[in-house]
Order: structure tokens, then sequence, then C-alpha cells
């Protein structure tokens, strides 16, 4: 049987080592989840971005917009509106105005869409700290922000109690004392991201009043959120390559065809209504 | 020596390894397939920028911890989730940078708790049943050996073959997975060392180690839940005549204990099966563990109980019992 022996001393050999290793690993694994060594991280080096930051952001560029290259690269981020919530086709504004600048020899693609549902002011200035999120918005070309929603309209708690109006408190006084905080936010978030990408075009789009419908609430909504445009008009003008799509017109009397389910959202067709304006403002 | 080099050669001559390396042949294909599909996928979408994916990874996850319909378990494990993956685009490492040693790592992570277990069955099951379904069992039983002595040599046997399934299965998912993904990628850091407290994740002890290495510590792990696991089917073996019907309750056991891992998150005191705690890698990796207060040690602990236990009840029984038929 010299097979069998071959097999015997193969196997034996191996199987010995390999537990023998096996083993060294299962200890090593052992002392490594009980006892975590922490290291201090190199975090590794990231030649490209730095350059950029080192690059002197242009500030002289001419009184006139930069030439709109030709593949538009878009990153989306901000609250729901920009995630396309009560779009039923999960598009939103953001994808709907991507398709749409799409071809006559150009192409538009959409990297990221880092929009997240019931995001505010206040939460949104931290996470432009997230390398991820930097870098996500470094890549692209144009850049589309919806904010401030949540802010004014404290997102979906309101929009839980509008089968009620007169539980509401949309105190006009209140939501005005609030405004220079959240506008002041705004205005940080704005400069923040032109430092991060100090060549991509801007689009922030404006806000419209959703409860305009409810009597009580048409006079007070009407004058916060146009008090809020205007902030951010006054904010976004400053930097040539920014631009306020509004919507406040668009949805002023088209509550019913405009608007989702959940009577805050905009529908595919609101979503679409918006697309369009931002479309007609970039090509 | 010799009674234990016997048991090898039987294993090897019965074609029982054959069969393990067959079907680790046959499947690891199909999983590298599947792998290198979803990765045309992202790198269609995204242009093969993982961080970019990346980011819109964790955005997508954070997007639903705000969803009411998500349950709260997983909305803590996506939290832990989407701060390991922040960590990872901090510093700028790639976690799931395709290669066949990244390939083989996952590969390994999933299939510690159902497909390892199961090729060990396969020997395990076997090794003392099949000597009585053949027969052959007398034949080995009236040597001048003792019992306990047959056992044993055959537990050894054991041991070396469980070894050589990892072993062999981490060849052949490299190797394969290295023809669609490159051979390259020993020295990409992998970040262990998190620590879960609550949903938050320390980060404190967090460091970098080079995939070969955090290899060599999956191994280690893969092995120990192999050895319990062969401890276990060799009870079986022992207690009942025929492979096929020790087959089928280790099956069975596994099987629940995966379905179990998946939905007994409530039910505590689960944790004391051995079938929820061989996801040991899950510690390595910082995951979420299936019932709340489990840990590396717990499970560990928790395992080399149930193979002691199993170790003692086969020998016991086997050098008592009567051989019949």
């Amino acid at each position: 049987m010299k097979s069998s022996a071959w097999i015997w001393r193969i196997t034996a050999s191996v199987s010995v080592i390999v537990t023998i290793v096996l083993i060294l690993g299962f200890v090593y694994a052992f002392k490594d989840i009980n006892n975590p060594q922490g290291e201090p991280l190199l975090s590794g080096g990231e030649p490209e971005i730095s350059d950029e930051e080192a690059a002197p952001a242009k500030p002289d560029q001419g009184p006139s917009l930069p030439a709109l290259p030709k593949d538009l690269k878009v990153t989306a981020i901000g609250d729901s509106l920009a995630k396309g919530t009560g779009d039923n086709s999960g598009s939103g504004f953001v994808r709907r105005s991507v398709d749409q600048m799409n071809g006559d020899g150009r192409t538009a693609k959409l990297l990221a869409n880092l929009a997240i549902n019931g995001m505010t002011t206040e939460g949104l200035l931290p996470k432009l700290d997230d390398k991820g999120i930097q870098y996500a918005l470094k890549q692209a070309n144009v850049i589309m922000l919806s904010i401030g929603g949540n802010d004014i309209f404290q997102g979906s708690d309101l929009m839980e109690e509008a089968t009620s109006p007169d539980e509401l408190e949309l105190d006009p006084a209140k939501l005005m004392g609030a405004l220079p905080m959240a506008s002041e936010r705004l205005q940080a978030i704005l400069e923040k991201i032109r430092l991060i990408n100090p060549e991509a075009r801007i689009v922030y789009v404006g806000l419209y009043h959703p409860f305009s419908d409810l009597e009580e609430l048409l006079i007070p909504g009407n004058i916060v959120v146009s008090a809020w445009n205007q902030a951010a008009m006054e904010i976004v003008n400053r930097d040539p390559n920014m631009t306020l799509v509004p919507t406040f017109d668009l949805f002023q009397h088209k509550l019913g065809e405009y608007l989702s389910s959940d009577h805050f959202h905009p529908n595919g067709a609101g979503y679409q209504a918006i697309a369009d304006r931002i479309v007609q403002g970039m090509l | 020596m010799p009674l234990i080099k016997n048991e090898c050669i039987k294993i090897i001559k019965r074609k029982r390894f054959y069969v393990v390396l067959l079907v680790l042949l046959a499947l690891v294909p199909m999983f590298t397939y599947a792998q290198m599909k979803s990765a045309e996928r992202s790198q269609e979408k995204f242009n093969s920028d993982w961080r970019l994916e990346l980011q819109q990874r964790i955005t997508d996850n954070e997007n639903s911890l705000s969803s009411d319909r998500v349950p709260d378990e997983w909305k803590r494990y996506r939290l832990i989730f989407i701060q390991q993956m922040q960590y990872y685009l901090q510093h700028d490492v790639n976690p799931n940078q395709p290669n066949g040693v990244t390939f083989t790592r996952e590969f390994l992570n999933n299939a510690i708790s159902l497909f390892i277990p199961l090729l060990i069955m396969a020997i395990a099951s076997d090794i003392v049943s099949g000597e009585r379904t053949t027969g052959t069992i007398k034949m080995l039983l009236t040597r001048p050996v003792k019992r306990w002595k047959v056992l044993l040599s055959k537990l050894i046997a054991l041991i070396m073959f469980t070894s050589l399934i990892v072993l062999s299965t981490y060849i052949i998912a490299y190797l394969i997975s290295g023809l669609a993904f490159g051979y390259k990628g020993f020295d990409i850091p992998v970040f262990t060392g998190f620590q879960i407290v609550g949903s938050e994740v320390d980060m404190s002890g967090v460091h970098a180690v080079p995939q070969w290495k955090y290899l060599l510590m999956q191994g280690g792990l893969v092995w120990f839940v192999g050895i319990c696991i062969g401890m276990l089917a060799f009870m079986v073996s022992v207690l009942v005549r025929s492979t096929a019907a020790s087959i089928v309750i280790m099956m069975a056991a596994l099987i629940a204990g995966n379905i179990l891992t998946n939905m007994a998150s409530a039910w505590s005191s689960a944790k004391y099966l051995f079938m929820v705690n061989l996801n040991l890698t899950n510690y390595l990796a910082g995951n979420l563990p299936p019932i709340e207060g489990m840990t590396l040690n717990f499970s560990l602990i928790v395992l080399a109980l149930w193979a002691a236990c199993a170790v003692i009840v086969s020998f016991s029984v086997f050098t008592r019992r009567d051989i019949l038929n």
C-alpha cells in the first residue's frame, strides 16, 4: 500500500501544520477582540483632495457665470424634497431634472443623492464635515440643495396633526423668531458647500407653502415662507454661481394638483414642475 | 498513531473528502459569478467610485432609520453599520475593494454559520455510524485495542480533516475568485476592534489590520466553530445508527440555528444554544450580535461547553455500548 503511505504522510503533515496555524489565528483573534489595541491611524493621504483645497478658490470669477460643462455631474443633498418623497416613481426633482438635461450633446449623471428625510439646516450643517459627503460634493459640478422646509414646518409633526387644523400652532411671530437662526445656518451651509467645491453650480430650491389651502395657515404661512425665500435669495445672490429656483408660485394655486397624498410633499407632477424650472435655469 | 493513520486513509479512500472538495469547487464559482454581477452593476451606477457608492449606502441607511416600519433591531444594526462605514470613509479605506482576498474574507464570513459546518458534517457524521452501517465496526473492535483508543483516533482524524477543510475552503475560494477579481489584496487594511455599546460604536479600540492577518484570525475562529460542530456531529454519529439519520439531525439543528439567529432576538435565553453562537467572525467585524449580551467569550464558552459535553457523551456511550447487528 504505497499510495496509502503517501496519502497518510501528506495529509498528516499538512493537517498538523494547518491546525497549528489556525490555532495561532484563533488565539490572535481571541486576543484582538478582547483587548483591541486602538492605534493612531494614519488617515490615508488624499492628494487629489488636498490639491484641490490648496488651489485658491478663485475669487475673481468675473460677473458672468462660468459656462456649464458638457458633462454634468450632479450631487443632491438636503431634505425629503431632494430625495423625492411623495413621488410615486421615486425620482423626485433631482432625477427628473437630470434625465431632462441628458441629451442634446450633453450628458448628465446623478453621482449621489445624499438627501435624508426630515433633514433640517441644523442636521445638515455637521453632516457637511463627513468625508464621504465632502467627497461626493467635490466630484460634482452641479449641486442641488433643498433645505429649510422642515425648519419652518417642523417636518412630520405638523403633517400628522394637519388633520385638525385647530391644533396647529403656526404662530407667525414664533416662526419669524426662529427664522433668523435658520437662515443663518442656511448661509453657513451654502458657504461650506462653496468652500468644499469652489466651482460647482449650486442650485437651491426655494420653499413653497404646502398649507395655503387651509384658511388658518394661509396668511402666517405665506409670510414665513416668503420671508425665508427672501432671506435665501439674499444669501444666494452674493455668489454668481448659485441659483435659487423659486417654487412658491408654482404651488400657490395648484396644491391639489401638485401635492402628494401626505399633503406636504409634491407628487410626481409637482416634482416635474420643479425639475422643469431647474432645467430652464441651467441650460 | 497507526490507528489515526488508518482513520485518515479511510476518510480519503471513502472519498468523503473529495465530496467536500467537489462541493466547494461547484459552489464557489457560483458565488463568484454573483459577486461579479453585482460589482458590474455598481460600476455602471457609480462609475466604480467606491466613495460615492459607500456614501450613498450610508445615506440610504440613514433614510431607512426614520421609517416606522423598520423594526428597532434592524435600526440598531443599521446605525452601527452607518458608523462603521463612516469610519472607513473617514480614513479613506474601501471596505469592499473587489479582489480575491476580499471575496475570500466575505465568503468565509457568510460561510461560517452554515456552509462550513455542513462540509464538516459530511465527514463527521459518517465517521462512526458509517462503520456501523457497513458492519466494519465489529472488525475494528475485535482487535486488541482499547475502545477509547479507537474512538480517540477517529476524533483526532476528524480534527485533522477539519483543519484541512478550512484550509481548502480558503484556497479554493481564493483561487477561483482570483480568476474574476485578481489575486492581489493581501495588504489592504481592514478595521477591527469596533466595540458596540448600546447602539453606539466605540471607536477607541479600532485599529487597522492587513487583510492577510485578518484572514488568519478569521481562519482561527472558523476552525474553532468547525471543531465544535465536528464534535457534536461526532456525538450524533456515535449515538445514531445510520449515517443518513445523523446527517439529518445535525442539519436540522444547524438550519434551526440559522433561522433562530434571524428572528429570536426577543428570546434571549436562546443564546445558550450552540447554533446561534456560530457566527464568531461577527465579533471580528464588529457586527451586532444576534441576541443582546452575546460576546466573543460568551460564544466561545457556550461552544466549548457543548463540544466538551459531546465528547464526554460520545466516549462514555461508545465504550459501554454493546455492538449488536
